[in-house]
């Protein structure tokens, strides 16, 4: 069992994070922490880290091109194991909103997330095994199975990876102690406009991210993500990772992601109306996926626009069925005729309207003057 | 439905969008696992991109001369507030009219909605774009953030909204 701190004073850590906002200077120096275990990290597979208890030395001197740490970065989970505590803190136009989670995730892909805050998700817990995730809901006895191939595709993760480079500049950006351990800190620009998308703290030994923060066009930190604690290890007991349903839980089968395919063509078939696509999109982006999924006995299609860092998903459908917002208390915006409904979920923006017998809903971390852009060169 | 094929008609609306969505779903089925008519449907669909094409290309804009003319006169014709009354009460809108207010009057009554059109829970598309994008670099250590919000949602979303109220004032402090 996982042994975590009141709620209350979770929440008291949280604010104090949230008051001293993500600035370089908020990171509090401190000497470098004792060498990874050489058991948490297989040398002969972390690409530039091979030996971790030499590494940081060794990079202190000579930091490494900051492409290929990032390239290295995003293998890092796959190889090396901890357990830790992590904050993730989103930011809304006009509120922001906070998890703190307990992690333990034992390479290559076994990972608990335990949340600890906020209060509303108190004690339930994320089993994630490759593809198939497990979301175990304490309060009402219910474990829900899911699936998503795109987590664990090798094709996807090399073509982001691709774009990321063709439409970002990685800068290296000085060094600071992230969690009591050593980081490297690596900024993407946007080539196009000259702007700061991502930074982010990875770990000299290990190259996992530490820390990371997500920028809006405006300069506005969209969302910030951190360890507050970590320690590598692979003494894991099993139990951590069983995905039995507890006793008393029922078991349901959640709705499975759809296979993205690159064959768009083949999608807009299978669609079986003739689709709009968005005519003005921030440079850079491409059409890299799509997919056509039966939800509520409507079939919607699904484009995935990306930049490599960024994505914007574009859902249509012609059945006439439009978006139920329940609970999430969406507000109006107009445009060219139009009354669009809109809603935030921390930077991500959800906007959906109806055209030409035709219901869209454009879905990106942008804010909601972008996506409206966008909107508008749908269907011109 | 035909058990073994799609028949031409059904095909067609299919293309159009014009099934109900459980005739749509259980068509979209039947493609997925039948060649032949998925042959025929790609064909179907070509024609009707072909025809679709046509029509764009022939497409032409009336000059704006005569669009102006026209307007004009429509706004010369413009009726006087007693003709437009005398208008309404003519049978051939009274009746009509009436019957909109009967139909309209059904589906607000609790006896119109034995059937309503379906909906998409706006958390479907948090989540599949969430999804889609788990591949992201980047993203692998974050938490799921839409995955959260339906947990949230499904669960006590007040106590999240209590927590947010009480995290804003300090996070807005420094990020805008």
């Amino acid at each position: 069992m996982v042994r975590v701190k009141p709620v209350a004073g979770a929440l008291v850590a949280l604010l104090c994070l949230v008051s001293s906002r993500p600035t370089p200077a908020a990171v509090a120096p401190a000497t470098p922490s004792s060498a990874v275990p050489s058991s948490a990290v297989p040398s002969s597979t972390v690409p530039s880290a091979a030996a971790p208890a030499a590494a940081p030395s060794a990079l202190a001197s000579e930091p490494a091109d900051p492409a290929t740490l990032l390239r290295s970065s995003i293998g890092a989970p796959k190889v090396v194991s901890y357990v830790g505590q992590f904050e993730t803190v989103r930011f809304a136009s006009s509120r922001a909103s906070a998890t703190i989670v307990k992690v333990e995730h034992r390479a290559p892909e076994l990972t608990r997330r335990w949340y600890v805050a906020p209060e509303a998700l108190y004690g339930d817990y994320v089993i994630t095994r490759g593809i198939s995730t497990y979301q175990f809901d304490t309060k009402g006895a219910k474990l829900t199975v899911t699936h998503n191939p795109a987590i664990d595709d090798p094709v996807i993760a090399d073509g982001n990876f691709y774009r990321v480079l063709q439409n970002y500049k990685a800068i290296y950006d000085g060094e600071a102690i992230v969690a009591d351990r050593p980081t490297v800190s690596v900024v993407l620009i946007n080539k196009y406009t000259g702007e700061r998308a991502v930074r982010v703290w990875i770990d000299r030994a290990t190259h996992l991210v530490l820390k990371k923060e997500e920028y809006h066009a405006n300069g506005a930190v969209a969302s910030q993500t951190r360890f507050e604690d970590l320690r590598y290890t692979t003494s894991i007991p099993d139990d951590i990772f069983s995905i039995d349903a507890p006793a008393g839980f029922s078991r349901v089968a959640g709705q499975d992601a759809a296979a993205p395919s690159s064959d768009i063509e083949k999608v807009v078939r299978d669609a079986g109306f003739a689709p709009y696509k968005p005519k003005a999109l921030p440079q850079g982006f491409d059409l890299v996926s799509g997919d056509v999924t039966m939800v509520n006995n409507v079939r919607t299609l699904h484009l995935l626009y990306s930049d490599g860092l960024r994505s914007i998903s574009l859902f249509e459908n012609a059945t006439g069925a439009a978006a139920d917002f329940g609970a999430l208390h969406p507000k109006t915006v107009s445009f060219e005729g139009h009354d669009a409904d809109y809603v935030e979920d921390g930077p991500t923006t959800l906007l959906t309207w109806k055209e030409h017998n035709i219901y869209f809903a454009l879905v990106g971390d942008l804010l909601i003057n972008e996506l409206v852009d966008i909107a508008k060169s749908v269907v011109p | 439905m035909n058990e073994q094929h799609l028949s031409p008609d059904l095909l067609v609306d299919y293309l159009h969008g014009e099934l109900a969505p459980e005739d749509d779903a259980l068509a979209h089925a039947h493609l997925s696992s039948c060649s032949a008519c998925r042959g025929e449907r790609d064909l179907e669909a070509s024609l009707l991109e072909a025809l679709r094409e046509s029509v764009r290309s022939s497409e032409q804009e009336m000059p704006s001369l005569i669009k102006a003319a026209i307007w004009e006169q429509i706004r010369q014709a413009k009726p006087s507030p007693m003709r437009v009354l005398a208008s309404w009460l003519r049978p051939a809108l009274v009746v009509p009219a009436l019957a909109i207010l009967l139909v309209g009057g059904w589906f607000a009554s609790p006896y119109g909605h034995p059937g309503t059109a379906p909906t998409i829970d706006a958390m479907y598309y948090l989540e599949a774009h969430a999804a889609q994008t788990a591949g992201t670099p980047l993203s692998e250590q974050g938490t799921q953030p839409a995955l959260e919000t339906s947990m949230i949602d499904s669960g006590s979303t007040q106590q999240l909204a209590d927590a947010e109220t009480s995290l804003a004032s300090s996070a807005l402090d420094g990020s805008r």
